[in-house]
């Protein structure tokens, strides 16, 4: 046999025998991966919306994605948006849940980050961040408290900053108006019914 | 604006050696001399350009649509491997001075992670086409400043008197983790 | 090379020949997840089950290949048992996954697993090459555990999750950054150097 036809013959053999193992390794994962991608996302939007039973999702663009959340019985329960900040470092991944009217905040939860630990980090603590996203008015622009205060001193449209962690703080602050601006517009455009289903 | 966001990010911020870990085998094994590493980053960033290019189009012409995204690692690094050896030919065909120069690093770039890097990364931030080219120019400049600085601190540490234990890669990471350091210093720098 | 009894090839992985400290190989990947015990594990076992399967398998085709092919052949079984590794993971084990990121498709440039195959699997023995890839492994996780351990317990002072220091410990962040990983990287391979010249001295 001819040296360029055993070649040939080799990778070939070698590409498909690769390429059929690989075919079945992922028929047998797919469905695992996507289900753990969807938990993440379900558990996410349960948090931020709570009592919710049922999820869909209802707009999408590129760091920008819309849910809704439903109780058992169908009713529409709020929404949730699922974006992204710019941080210190890199992308700050996050979902806050809103009532059905888009008057308040129910709370805010952060999926990934990579900001500097122990300083801009902090913004993933329950303590030292996310429990000052719970229950606010979003009417107006929210904004920033800096130094932090007690919880009952802040404004409803007050969150705190996280000592040490300005920037990071304010990434979210400006990621979270913007995406209330950005709902708002798409609710008067009628992408978004806010008595349930699908708009445009 | 966006773009130039990338481009200057990629060189300061994430800088493939020092924030991403990527391209250290030859970031430590070339940035002896100041000029052959300067050959290197030039061999690199253009490399990566053209991986940019290419990792784009078969992602999203030929993976995504076809559901084989599973197949991205085996078909970029294939990518990566043929496009060095194209390279590594059509310089040794058309410039042999420049061959001579820098043709030698070529065949070590397949194996720098900062060109599979350069292509996984890109794919997972879902940039479109011209963010990936600006990304990868970016990354090949980055690198290029990284080992150039290297390479020259290096220059002057032959000189010094530094204990036997430390010579040669204990010595290089420490400057490295050093240089790393100061980088830190340009986070934030872009809101 | 020659004259090597099974053991040995066994233990040059360890420490003569460790991947890490003396060949001065993948270290892309050691660096980039060494901030936690629990990520080190994880990735020298991804490694090494690469390392095992191809060196395998390329000792078991080492004379049907064509000269001219062997690196391309060799790139595709690396990249394929990589891709194996890197669905495996994300699929039953999503938050390692994701700690790890792209640091486990990188795994296809990692010097270690294209280097053994072309410097010993192709030219040595099936069973050879298993003990080689073991050994190689097993030094592999042997630095991987050292240096993710030292920045795990001074960056956060924990091991695995777990608080090992007091809270009097101010944890140095630093060491989770990646100046922490090139410092200790760098520190750890001029002991393994000095112990080395040590040894020698006595002998």
């Amino acid at each position: 046999m001819s040296l360029s036809r055993r070649m040939v013959i080799v990778l070939t053999s070698i590409g498909i025998i690769s390429g059929a193992l690989l075919m079945a390794v992922n028929l047998l994962t797919k469905d695992r991966i996507a289900y753990n991608k969807q938990k993440e996302i379900e558990g996410a939007i349960i948090r931020v919306i709570p009592g919710t039973r049922a999820s869909q999702k209802i707009y999408e663009e590129k760091d920008f994605t819309v849910y809704q959340g439903e109780d058992d019985q169908g009713n529409l329960l709020g929404f949730a948006i699922n974006t992204a900040a710019a941080g210190f470092q890199d992308k700050i991944l996050y979902i806050f849940g809103l009532n059905t009217q888009l008057t308040r905040i129910n709370s805010l939860y952060v999926l990934g980050q990579k900001e500097t630990p122990g300083l801009g980090a902090k913004i993933s603590d329950q303590r030292a961040f996310l429990q000052f996203w719970e229950s606010k008015d979003c009417d107006q622009p929210l904004s920033l408290r800096k130094p932090a205060v007690e919880k009952e001193q802040l404004a409803s449209s007050e969150v705190n900053t996280v000592t040490g962690a300005t920037v990071s703080s304010r990434a979210v602050l400006t990621s979270v108006n913007l995406a209330l601006e950005k709902i708002k517009k798409l609710k008067e455009e009628g992408k978004i019914n806010i008595e349930g289903g699908h708009g445009g | 604006m966006e773009l130039f966001v990338i481009f200057a990010s990629s060189i300061l911020i994430n800088n493939f050696v020092l924030y991403y870990f990527l391209g250290i085998c030859p970031f430590l094994g070339v940035s002896k001399k100041i000029d052959a590493a300067f050959s290197m980053g030039v061999a690199v960033t253009f490399v990566m350009a053209l991986t940019a290019v290419v990792s784009w189009a078969i992602n999203h012409w030929i993976l995504i649509p076809y559901k084989l995204e599973y197949l991205q690692i085996v078909a970029f690094i294939l990518v990566i491997a043929s496009l060095v050896q194209l390279v590594e030919m059509f310089i040794r065909k058309t410039s042999p001075p420049l061959y001579q120069a820098m043709g030698i690093y070529l065949p070590l770039i397949t194996v720098n992670c900062c060109i599979m890097g350069l292509a996984l990364l890109a794919s997972l931030k879902e940039y479109n086409f011209p963010e990936t080219v600006v990304f990868g120019v970016g990354a090949g400049i980055g690198f290029t400043i990284a080992i150039v600085l290297m390479a020259a601190i290096r220059e002057e540490l032959e000189m010094a008197d530094v204990p036997e234990t430390l010579k040669g890669a204990g010595i290089a990471l420490i400057v490295t983790g050093i240089i790393a350091l100061a980088f830190l210093g340009f986070s934030g720098m872009i809101k | 090379m020659a004259g090597r009894n099974l053991w040995q090839e066994f233990t040059k992985g360890l420490w003569l020949d460790n991947p890490v400290s003396r060949q001065l190989l993948g270290m892309c990947s050691t660096l980039a997840i060494s901030n936690a015990v629990i990520n080190g594990i994880a990735m020298g076992l991804a490694v090494s089950f690469v390392l095992i399967c191809s060196s395998l398998l390329v000792s078991l085709v080492r004379r049907i290949v064509p000269n001219q092919v062997r690196i391309a052949s060799y790139i595709v079984i690396v990249a394929s048992f990589v891709t194996i590794a890197d669905r495996f993971l994300a699929a039953f084990f999503p938050p390692i996954s994701k700690a790890l990121g792209p640091y486990v498709p990188l795994i296809v440039v990692n010097c270690i697993i294209l280097g053994r195959a072309e410097a010993f699997a192709s030219k040595n023995s099936v069973g050879r090459a298993l003990i080689d890839a073991v050994g190689m492994s097993a030094g592999y996780i042997i630095a991987l555990l050292i240096l993710s351990s030292v920045r795990e317990i001074l960056g956060s002072g924990t091991i695995l999750g777990y608080r090992v220091l007091g809270t009097w410990f101010e944890p140095w962040i630093i060491m989770i950054l990646p100046p922490g990983a090139f410092i200790t990287l760098g520190i750890l391979i001029a002991l393994a150097f000095q112990i080395e010249r040590k040894v020698k001295q006595r002998r």
